[in-house]
């Protein structure tokens, strides 16, 4: 996120110092009045620290920062990022080297804290959306709840489906300067840093392998296991198919959903992907509409139903609340949880605890008054001097919403805030906030206290709640940087759970068996279409790398050719055409370095290299649970490759070393799908976009250099754009011939470059996905597909002609279209729904 | 009174529909000086599924699925209602504006009626340091909650201009404001924002309001329209007439309290809350809209 430097390593040269632990300490400047998690108000290191740092030292420095630097390259080629509200960029994730070490002991009160508010927080969600005792008795305003955007009133009467409102909850917590835990901030909508800290510790699992288990740090897995069964146990049937809910890549968390999905195994959906009928939730799939039991939302509530609440919403499904309210979706968490999240619950938590569970409150809230009570208001205004001004739960949404305003805010937004205190006091919070307590931060090579906030997680089980055993952390880079909100000049920290003892490892093997299945579930028809478009927008990039690597090899005599370095031979000016048709350059007749540089690199061509690869990672970045980890660090390495900046032109044995590296990258992502990718449905549809696609490239390449009237230049571009001269030159010893090119080209079954084996690989695909047809007769588009595969089984070569080239490309774009209409979105049926306009 | 009203609704489609769900609040409110004594709705095409749904707020609304092509959509709405509401209290009556905003912060209750739903602002009626300032005038301290209110009615109503052609159904409130022009709707989302604003719950009212035809003319079929008015929480229990549990109504359109010249279908916190008609229906071209209404008091007749 900050450019090169993100991490201020400033290693010293390799020279070892006797015991830089000692001095990290002694440099370590702690504040006065806060509570840090290093050393403590007699200057004495903390549980874990020493030990941690001992071995951190014994790493050897250069070791710690090759390991993290990797760790650091994972971050950056798996893609794990984040956007910044009102932003489209990705932002590569900042984590900081040094884990938050905690002490279980101090982690075990901190958890039992965490899970008795969590079930309060049950308690009273419940009651908020059922008979309202709490309101009722006094012990909770009206206008608290009422005037929660999130308290949204269609849920109110519904019981949960499965029993709970809260799958999980998670809570921002910090450290008062007496060194006990309290909660900043209730995080109950659709918590999200889940996926971050799974991601954080998968990184520093990385670089400090040995050390995570030498010290004894708890591990994750179990919780993750935890959450998808409480999901699971929630749901009617055994074996349910389990969605997460995303509003899409432009979510500033969509990357964390998208790893999620993968690790936990739920199938990723965007609203578009859902259906209701005959009373059920649906997923359209490339086998039909399939049930959905369970949705993990990571939408807000409010926009789930436009039938019943945001209106305009396109983000949810029409008609969920009423399934919701059948009780036909598990739905976690429930709508309208995030009203709990609101401010002015804080001062009446400790009473509604006593009511509620007959037990005072383990972790408090710091001080916090509610100025719709005249007695808080008064105090609060009588103490303004000391208090950061909330909203309390008015609507107030987008960067705003966590806007805090305090005592030294003196600015224009704080003088606003107490003049509304007039009018309308009771959307105001007064709240004392200390300093945030601290935790070391490595910068500069040195050991530095920052401000941290730490969100811990708790999910929902049949037995009661359970604690995630880390937590995602964030700290300030600098000073005076707020880390509650995750922006620019914010990092990360892994936190490290230390036991006395060896941790519990997750058993290796499962006690019970599980129904032995060979899909994981329907491929939603959205993430068809992306897979099948992926593997086209790759295939057309290659196609356009090869012609101009042809021409710069043709031109470097790297090809049988006798015609030598003139531009303008009749073979050079058709493949200058076919750029030109395709959209690589603006003007055919650039000089030849020019030419290829705009064809491979430039972003203002729509049909440049380079632009086919930024569509293809667009594809890419909304299946990023279906992809393997490698795929998405070769294709970032491709555009990296041909996204260069640079007003020089380079040479073009220059392009040339590029194009070829390129077409390595693509070959290696071939290589990937092929062997990393499960055969299954959604492999099918990659596979089928470069089929049908190499077909269409080939057919177009046929027809320009294999036409009628092709000299052996132009057969032998051919060959080469085939890739197919050495088979050809092993075959044959005559030299080129058109009907031989034309029927390795075209027809041959065993060339995997040919038409013919393109269309070979279309039928097998679609003779494993799912038929809609239960009599077995073929639907269109296979009845095309095999029409297809006759003529090219029976064609002969030596009868081809032009008009029969040209049409082989017609028939395959019919055959795409025909595929698209069966599998993907965008039918009759799955329009995108308008907005039926109310009347005045 | 009794009234016969009818209300009746076209949608004609550019292309065919395959495929609609809707929700309709075409129904009177029984209760609070009303009394439905007959209401139908007749939807075509004949909708799959049709259900009831309680709503937090009004009557139940009808909701509907459709799912046989279609280039028409219609929805007649009859009924008869009797309307008969008490006296109105004289406008300088009643608990101070400021006992007013403290009382309702403090009831103990989210029910329908509690005026804590109406305190805050919704998605159409922001808040607006403006519009507040507007309303301010009208509330000098110490008087009476309903008293400001009729002042700020009868502001509006010789401060704007009704004007249809200045707003659609989605104008923003600020333009609205701005331009100082608009209808019903309009005039009630920048009244309640006005009142919000102080801290004063109030409420959208949907409905329809008695026409009188020109003397001796009778009255044009279809020629009426539905209205909207402002509902004011001024606290219980102050008065014997009008303004049960505390609500009461103000129509800034016309400048006159609500008594039995109007008839409330449903009431919320916005027009959103209330829009008789809503969905979605798939399709990908545009649609035309025509409304019909009849007002027809039972001692009048009509073309």
């Amino acid at each position: 996120m900050t450019s090169g430097g993100a991490l201020a390593y400033d290693w010293p040269a390799d020279v070892p110092s006797p015991d830089p632990v000692r001095g990290w300490i002694d440099g370590y400047e702690r504040r006065p009045g806060v509570f840090d998690e290093f050393i403590d108000a007699n200057g004495f290191t903390r549980g874990a620290w020493p030990r941690f740092l001992q071995r951190f030292g014994q790493i050897g420095e250069r070791e710690v920062m090759a390991r993290f630097l990797s760790g650091e390259r994972h971050i950056h080629d798996a893609g794990i990022s984040y956007r910044v509200y009102g932003d489209q960029r990705e932002h590569a994730w900042p984590l900081g080297p040094l884990p938050l070490i905690i002490d279980g002991r101090d982690w075990a009160e901190l958890a039992a804290g965490i899970i008795q508010r969590a079930g309060l927080m049950e308690r009273i969600v419940a009651d908020i959306y059922g008979p309202g005792r709490l309101i009722s008795e006094g012990l909770l305003p009206a206008p608290a709840v009422a005037g929660s955007p999130e308290f949204l009133r269609p849920v109110h009467g519904i019981a949960p489906p499965g029993g709970r409102h809260l799958q999980l909850y998670a809570a921002d917590v910090g450290r008062g300067p007496d060194g006990r835990w309290r909660v900043l901030a209730d995080r109950t909508q659709a918590p999200s840093g889940l996926g971050f800290a799974l991601e954080n510790r998968m990184v520093l699992a990385r670089a400090y392998p040995d050390l995570i288990s030498d010290l004894h740090v708890e591990r994750l897995p179990g919780f993750f296991q935890s959450l998808r069964e409480g999901i699971t146990a929630a749901c009617e049937r055994s074996d349910p198919r389990i969605c997460l809910l995303t509003s899409g890549p432009y979510s500033s968390t969509y990357v964390e959903q998208a790893a999620l999905a993968r690790y936990l195994g739920f199938l990723l959906v965007e609203g578009d992907d859902l259906v209701v009928q005959d009373g059920l939730l649906h997923v359209r799939t490339v086998a039909g509409l399939k049930r959905a039991d369970a949705l993990w939302r990571r939408i807000d509530a409010d926009y789930l139903d436009p039938m019943e609440l945001r209106s305009e919403s396109r983000l949810g499904v029409p008609g969920i609340l009423d399934v919701l309210r059948r009780g036909g979706v598990v739905i976690g968490n429930m709508p309208g949880s995030g009203v709990l999240e609101s401010g002015a619950l804080s001062p009446y938590l400790p009473r509604i605890a006593e009511r509620l569970l007959g037990e005072s409150l383990r972790l408090s809230d710091p001080p916090t008054w509610w100025c719709g009570d005249p007695e808080s208001l008064a105090h609060v205004r009588a103490n303004l001097d000391r208090m950061t001004l909330r909203p309390a739960a008015t609507p107030v949404r987008g960067p705003e919403r966590d806007a805090i305003l305090g005592p030294h805010a003196l600015d224009a937004a704080r003088e606003r805030a107490i003049a509304a205190l007039d009018d309308r006091p009771f959307d105001w919070v007064g709240q004392e906030t200390g300093p945030l307590s601290t935790m070391p931060a490595w910068f500069e090579g040195r050991l530095v206290p920052r401000p941290f906030v730490m969100r811990v997680f708790a999910t929902a089980t049949s037995d009661g709640w359970r604690v995630m055993p880390t937590a995602f952390c964030r700290t300030a880079e600098q000073e005076g940087v707020d880390p509650t909100v995750m922006r620019a000049g914010i990092r990360s920290a892994d936190v490290w759970v230390v036991s006395d003892q060896p941790v519990e490892t997750p058993p290796l093997l499962n006690t019970i068996t599980p129904k032995i299945r060979r899909i994981a579930g329907h491929l939603p028809s959205r993430a068809a279409d992306n897979l099948f478009w992926l593997g086209r927008y790759l295939e057309r990039a290659e196609g356009v790398i090869r012609l101009v690597q042809t021409h710069l090899g043709r031109l470097a005599g790297t090809l049988a050719s006798d015609t030598g370095s003139d531009v303008g031979t009749p073979t050079s000016l058709r493949i200058r055409a076919l750029l030109e048709e395709w959209g690589s350059v603006d003007e055919p007749d650039l000089p030849t370095a020019a030419l290829a540089r705009e064809a491979l690199c430039d972003r203002e061509q729509h049909g440049s290299a380079l632009s086919h690869v930024l569509s293809a990672r667009r594809s890419a970045s909304t299946l990023r649970e279906r992809l393997p980890v490698e795929a998405w660090r070769a294709l970032t390495e491709l555009q990296d490759l041909l996204d260069f900046d640079d007003s020089r032109v380079p040479s073009e044995a220059q392009l040339f070393g590029r194009a070829e590296r390129a077409l390595g990258h693509l070959s290696a992502l071939s290589g990937l799908s092929h062997e990393n990718m499960n055969h299954s449905a959604g492999w099918r549809f990659f596979d089928m976009g470069r089929r049908i696609e190499r077909g269409v490239n080939t057919s177009s390449f046929a027809l320009r250099f294999a036409g009628d009237q092709a000299g052996a230049e132009d057969l032998g571009v051919m060959l080469a754009l085939c890739d197919s001269q050495i088979a050809y030159g092993a075959r044959y010893l005559t030299g080129v011939s058109l009907p031989a090119v034309r029927d390795m080209a075209l027809l041959d079954p065993f060339n995997p470059r040919s038409v013919a084996f393109q269309v070979e690989e279309i039928v097998r695909h679609l003779d494993t996905l799912p038929a809609l047809r239960a009599d077995g007769v073929p639907e269109p588009h296979r009845r095309a597909a095999l029409r297809l595969a006759g003529t090219f089984a029976t064609a002969d070569a030596t009868d081809l002609n032009a008009g029969q080239l040209a049409g082989f490309e017609d028939e395959l774009e019919d055959l795409a279209t025909l595929i698209a209409g069966r599998y993907f979105p965008g039918n009759a049926d799955a329009l995108r729904p308008e907005k039926l306009t109310g009347l005045a | 009174m009794i009234y016969s009203l009818r209300h009746l609704t076209t949608y004609r489609y550019a292309r065919t529909v395959n495929y609609a769900r809707c929700n309709l609040r075409l129904r009177p409110r029984d209760g609070d000086g009303q009394q439905v004594l007959a209401s139908t709705i007749t939807v075509t095409p004949v909708p799959k599924g049709r259900g009831t749904r309680d709503e937090y707020f009004g009557p139940q609304a009808l909701t509907l699925i459709i799912d046989q092509p279609h280039k028409v959509f219609s929805v007649e709405a009859t009924s008869r209602v009797i309307v008969e509401r008490p006296a109105l209290p004289d406008p300088e009556s009643g608990p101070s504006w400021e006992a007013v905003r403290e009382a309702a912060l403090a009831l103990p209750t989210l029910d329908a009626a509690s005026p804590a739903h109406f305190l805050f602002p919704s998605r159409r009626v922001p808040l607006m340091a403006e519009v507040t300032d507007y309303a301010r005038r009208s509330f000098p301290p110490g008087r009476s909650a309903y008293g400001g209110a009729f002042d700020l009615m009868n502001r509006i109503r010789s401060d704007f201009r009704f004007d249809a052609k200045a707003t659609t159904v989605s104008t923003p409130l600020a333009k609205s404001f701005e331009l100082k022009a608009g209808v019903c709707q309009d005039f009630a989302h920048v009244m309640i924002a006005g009142l919000r604003g102080l801290g004063l719950p109030a409420a959208y009212v949907s409905g329809y309001l008695r026409t009188r035809p020109p003397p001796g003319q009778a009255r044009l079929r279809g020629a009426d329209a539905s209205h909207a008015w402002v509902s004011l929480w001024c606290g219980n229990g102050w008065h014997d007439g009008a303004g049960q549990g505390g609500w009461f109504g103000l129509d800034p359109t016309n400048a006159c309290g609500v008594r039995d010249d109007h008839i409330e279908l449903t009431s919320g916190r916005d027009y959103g809350d209330v829009t008789p008609i809503d969905g979605i229906v798939s399709s990908p071209g545009g649609q035309k809209l025509k409304v019909e209404v009849d007002v027809v008091p039972d001692d009048e007749d009509m073309v």
